[in-house]
């Protein structure tokens, strides 16, 4: 089957080459790992051990009370050194549980569940206790997301492998490596979901993996999509705008429109948690650019050190280099190279000298609206961005900015050089404090 | 592992397209060479001089100006030089080098720099420039004595002193034929020579990306049928005159041109009115720059009033069904 165009949007240079042919290969472990105990939306978790405890892989380390919030696990086994506040890649500071890692590994006993066997409860209850959250990016625990409300039925459930970011790779090697897994994943989805049709979406640039996925899938209600190779085809409510037609209201979420849309990663760590009770303890990382040495799609352990990883990949080629955890459009770059790799890394960007620029310096909007054409949220980017600069929160507020998915598509294409997503980044916080004062009064 | 590595870092998005406002203002300058050679061809070094003391009037008005007002000067961004080609091409090649100069100062200096630079001008600054010569006709006149002992005699070039197309058919004098019209036909401005090479650099604008075609079509489409309904010959109206260089070039220009798609088609369809007022109604000349100046006033109304609704804000009515298709 393939899908309807949603509005908007544009075709990025992809750069997949240099990692799409790479398979999914694991690389020495690292002296020291560090554990955030906030790697998702939500509440914190609360460390479950002390500076000097021995823990094994696989160990729970931290957890929550909080119904949205998602555990966190030691990927691998030794002493915990000290617990302390610590950059991640998002340039905030998180507890960490910092652990010093074992040369002789010792893991905690996994399952062999009967997969016809696990009922909807077993089915959440592994995925919370996993530590699942949307590996896509988003982050947001997978254990909440697959309990919709029960007056928002869900009747479509969308597997993400879209993969729409230029460079990365992990999802595609995912589908061709772990298709097996992905489609019990799914599977396991429209059971806990009572939802008959699953969707797996992937770009036409993939097309070794929609002809693996539609040779392996032999059930009726998994329909594998080939969508349009287009930018931003990967983000949430665009996806449910191509593969259903349905719209997800301004602040709605895709329960709203009856639907729910997962990674094809996430889908698979859904298996291994139900099947094996296998937490979230690593995930695939694609490791690539001009600027790396060896390009590659790795299996990373959670908490493994940036650079201890690109040292693994052998290592930055030319400086001054680009480092962005994610991919190249909504990434962000890193200033030093010890924060951790958490469960939403996708991919590790590595660009070169001639690509790594800096804030680049802007001229006023010259109205060209290309950034209109192209916005799939059919959003103003232009008037967002005067009124940002101009801390006219107000104004930007009523250009809709709280809507802004901040895939960068206006910023690539402003021929003014404009940060529009920086200003869109700086006016949101100022526009929901707006709203919170209004609220109050 | 200690070892620091040299790391630049930015916001995202980490990847940009390569067009620049200086590229596209390049690009529309190199769109308009064709018909500035053609009309070289016909005038001579008449055309060449005036296209000459405009670009060279535009980079010393621009660094001026923005010196006053304290600026670095973006001569890199090729605004200026445009701006001076597109006067240079507004005049006939009989115009003395002194008016095309002030009509250049003005345009640059005034309409664009003292508006608040690029961007934030909200008349075409070369189509301002040109009617502030009209409009400041005792002014000029007077100018136009002081300096008559400058004008630059290069001879004669005998189609200099024919009636300009535009001119013919307000009198309603036997017009040239359509192929010439097209192509390429000495007598008005010097962007008025050839629709044809007009129509090249235009094709090459819209494959670059850097006009769309609602504004061109809606302006060319009004003239059409509103000529058919007076009666008048379309084709000549569509011919003669700046009504080419302006659709595509002027009335297109981003700065002053609405950025919503429903807003160009009005902008279009009323510039495309305006100019029949003028053409048919009152004087023969000019009704192309009158009538995108006026609707560049009105562009900030028409964006306020033809703003699509964002994503997910028309929804259609759902059918949720449990899970059955």
């Amino acid at each position: 089957m393939e899908v309807k165009a949603f509005l908007g949007g544009i075709n990025v240079p992809h750069y997949k080459s240099f990692s799409e042919k790479q398979e999914i290969k694991e690389i020495k472990l690292p002296k020291q790992i560090i554990i955030p105990l906030s790697q998702h939306i939500g509440a914190p978790c609360q460390p479950l051990v002390k500076e000097g405890d021995r823990v094994k892989a696989g160990q729970k380390i931290g957890d929550s009370d909080s119904f949205v919030s998602a555990p966190v696990h030691a990927s691998l086994s030794g002493t915990v050194s000290s617990i302390e506040d610590k950059k991640i890649h998002s340039g905030e500071k998180v507890k960490c549980i910092v652990i010093d890692v074992d040369k002789k590994q010792e893991s905690i006993e996994y399952a062999d569940n009967d997969l016809e066997k696990v009922s909807k409860e077993d089915i959440v209850k592994a995925v919370k206790e996993a530590g699942i959250v949307g590996m896509g990016g988003a982050a947001f625990p997978t254990a909440v997301k697959i309990q919709p409300p029960p007056d928002k039925p869900v009747d479509a459930l969308i597997l993400n492998g879209c993969e729409c970011e230029p460079y990365l790779t992990c999802d595609h090697r995912i589908m061709l490596e772990k298709a097996e897994e992905l489609l019990q994943g799914v599977k396991l989805l429209q059971k806990v979901l009572d939802v008959k049709k699953a969707y797996i979406c992937i770009e036409d640039n993939k097309m070794d993996a929609i002809s693996e996925l539609s040779e392996k899938n032999d059930d009726p209600g998994i329909v594998i999509m080939k969508t349009p190779t287009k930018y931003p085809q990967g983000a949430e409510k665009q996806l449910i705008k191509a593969t259903l037609d349905r719209e997800v209201p301004p602040g709605g979420l895709p329960f709203d429109v009856g639907a729910l849309v997962q990674n094809v990663g996430t889908a698979v760590a859904v298996y291994e948690a139900v099947k094996y009770n296998k937490p979230l303890l690593e995930r695939v990382v694609t490791v690539t650019g001009q600027n790396i040495a060896e390009p590659g799609n790795i299996m990373v352990k959670i908490g493994t050190p940036l650079d201890h990883l690109l040292n693994e990949c052998g290592g930055i080629k030319e400086e001054p280099a680009k480092v962005v955890m994610g991919g190249p459009m909504t990434g962000v770059a890193q200033e030093d190279l010890e924060v951790p790799v958490v469960k939403a890394i996708t991919g590790i960007t590595v660009l070169p000298p001639a690509m790594a620029f800096g804030e680049l310096e802007y001229m006023e909007c010259v109205r060209c609206g290309k950034c209109v054409e192209d916005c799939p949220m059919l959003l103003y980017p232009n008037q967002i961005s005067i009124y940002g600069e101009a801390g006219m929160y107000e104004k930007a507020e009523k250009w809709n900015t709280m809507d802004c998915i901040e895939c960068g598509i206006c910023a690539y294409v402003c021929p003014a050089q404009r940060p529009i997503v920086k200003f869109v980044q700086q006016a949101k916080p100022q526009i929901q404090n707006l709203q919170n004062s209004r609220n109050n009064t | 592992m200690n070892d620091k590595k040299k790391l630049v870092v930015s916001s995202a998005p980490h990847l940009r397209d390569k067009g620049t406002v200086g590229n596209a203002m390049r690009d529309v300058f190199i769109a308009l060479i064709p018909v500035s050679l053609v009309s070289i061809y016909f005038f001579h070094w008449y055309a060449a001089i005036t296209i000459g003391v405009c670009l060279l009037t535009a980079v010393l008005t621009e660094v001026l100006f923005r010196k006053m007002l304290k600026k670095e000067p973006t001569l890199h961004d090729w605004s200026a030089l445009l701006t001076g080609l597109f006067v240079a091409l507004l005049f006939p090649a009989t115009t003395p080098w002194w008016k095309a100069a002030i009509a250049t100062f003005i345009a640059v200096g005034i309409a664009k720099e003292l508006m608040g630079g690029l961007g934030r001008n909200r008349f075409n600054p070369a189509l301002f420039g040109r009617v502030a010569l009209i409009i400041l006709a005792p002014l000029i006149s007077f100018i136009d004595n002081q300096f008559a002992a400058l004008y630059i005699n290069l001879g004669t070039v005998d189609v200099m002193t024919q009636a300009t197309p535009l001119a013919m058919l307000h009198q309603g004098m036997e017009m040239p034929g359509y192929g010439e019209l097209f192509f390429a036909f000495p007598g008005g401005a010097l962007g008025e020579t050839s629709p044809f090479f007009l129509l090249i650099g235009a094709a090459y604008l819209f494959y670059k990306g850097h006009i769309g075609w609602r504004i061109p079509v809606s302006i060319l489409g009004t003239v059409v049928v509103l000529t058919l309904l007076l009666g008048e010959n379309p084709l000549h109206h569509l011919l003669v005159g700046s009504l080419a260089l302006g659709a595509f070039f002027m009335a297109t220009d981003w700065v002053t041109s609405p950025f919503t798609n429903r807003g160009k088609v009005i902008f279009g369809i009323a510039i495309g009115a305006l100019v029949i007022l003028f053409r048919v109604g009152l004087a023969p000349t000019e009704g192309v720059a009158f009538g995108i100046l006026i609707m560049n006033g009105f562009v900030p109304m028409i964006e306020n009033a033809t703003t699509r609704y964002q994503f997910g804000r028309v929804r259609k009515a759902v059918a949720v069904t449990s899970g059955e298709e």
